[in-house]
């Protein structure tokens, strides 16, 4: 006899209750993506851009005041977005309550590294520039 | 919980080919999910010859033709024969539907298969085992619910208010929708489901209920209603032409509404 057989399907259905949580995770996931739409064809295009030059032309560009904050910001964004979208991965195919949790971690971890990364990158071009 | 094979025992095996009925001219070949808890075993695929000129107009006559004329053993579920009812929602050559009203015309080439609703535990042959699905149903409160002292006659509500539950009522909960539903399929235990959203927005929307904010409570939560991806395999299965997803997408938004 399996061990559930006499949980009810209320039991179930109600399992631990509403979590009264998730519209700040929609709401935010929605405004990243808002950000995105303008961010990420702005990125695109200068990219292309940038392909044609050398690494000095690339870095002087990049040390332009709106183009390292653009830059900055289309990190960000992005970095955000994909956090909770690979959160929302995690949730939807790991069952596995320590491995869920393992891997939720990771990914808050790698999407704040990635971040920094890019950031103080931008920086670095941008204040070496001025100096 | 992801399962990207069958539970043991779960996997259709090839099963009896039936013969084909004498001196019909117009044959088509189908294709039945069979399995009997009392027999054991896997579910196998049995193959029937059905003559099309003798078998009515609906997938559902085709099923009867079966009963009466070929394999008395099949168990499917059936009752108004209408499409008011939802007993006789099954997967009808890869799409989740109702028997009753699949006709003929709509069916595309080749061998037709027949299953059960994916994703829920089989009672017999094309009948699902629904209790989780009702339960869900249940969890949402699908009835009215005021503070209000009941009026000496009824709730009145105006006809444009009414006109509101237009695309929400006419749900028959027959399950099509929530078990075509990958993120169903993968969280079931704890996604309510299409079908249960729907009603849950029929009741939020109704303009006589008065529990409201309790019944946003009860929903927000990043499985219960949050598992919703807006994939849509939801409204292009349902039967009746409704749209879960749009009711799932104004719930989300009544969520946003009143933290913003």
């Amino acid at each position: 006899m399996a061990s559930h057989d006499f949980i009810t399907p209320a039991k179930m259905a109600r399992g631990l209750g509403s979590a009264k949580t998730g519209t700040e995770t929609h709401i935010r996931q929605r405004v990243s993506a808002i950000a995105l739409i303008f961010l990420v064809p702005w990125f695109v295009y200068s990219i292309i851009h940038a392909m044609g030059g050398d690494l000095a032309e690339a870095q002087a560009w990049a040390a332009k005041p709106w183009n390292a904050i653009l830059l900055i910001l289309t990190a960000g964004a992005a970095f955000f977005h994909m956090r909770i979208g690979m959160q929302v991965i995690i949730e939807d195919y790991i069952a596995k309550s320590g491995t869920k949790s393992a891997l939720l971690i990771l990914n808050s971890f790698a999407c704040i590294a990635l971040f920094v990364t890019v950031a103080l990158s931008v920086l670095k071009i941008w204040i070496g520039a001025g100096a | 919980m992801v399962q990207l094979t069958l539970p043991k025992g779960s996997a259709p095996k090839k099963g009896k080919t039936w013969p084909k009925p004498q001196g019909a001219t117009n044959l088509r070949q189908f294709k039945i999910y069979r399995y009997s808890p009392e027999e054991g075993g896997n579910p196998r695929w049995d193959t029937y010859w059905v003559d099309m000129d003798r078998a009515g107009t609906m997938i559902l006559d085709v099923l009867f033709y079966i009963k009466n004329n070929v394999d008395p053993t099949l168990a499917f579920r059936r009752s108004c024969r209408e499409g008011v009812c939802g007993s006789c929602a099954m997967n009808i050559a890869g799409q989740n539907t109702i028997a009753c009203t699949k006709g003929f015309d709509e069916l595309p080439g080749g061998v037709i298969t027949i299953a059960p609703l994916p994703s829920q535990p089989v009672v017999k042959d094309l009948i699902p085992d629904l209790t989780s699905f009702y339960a869900q149903h249940a969890y949402v409160q699908p009835y009215l619910k005021t503070v209000t002292p009941d009026p000496e006659k009824e709730w009145k509500q105006s006809e444009e208010d009414r006109e509101e539950l237009n695309g929400l009522y006419e749900c028959i909960l027959c399950a099509s929708c929530t078990t075509s539903c990958p993120s169903y399929w993968w969280n079931g235990d704890k996604y309510l489901g299409p079908a249960a959203l729907l009603q849950a927005y029929r009741w939020l929307i109704d303009s006589r209920d008065e529990a409201t904010g309790e019944r946003l409570d009860d929903l927000e939560d990043p499985f219960k209603l949050y598992r919703c991806h807006t994939i849509m395999n939801c409204a292009q299965v349902c039967p009746k032409g409704l749209n879960p997803a749009k009711a799932i997408a104004k719930i989300k938004h009544m969520m946003v509404e009143r933290v913003s």
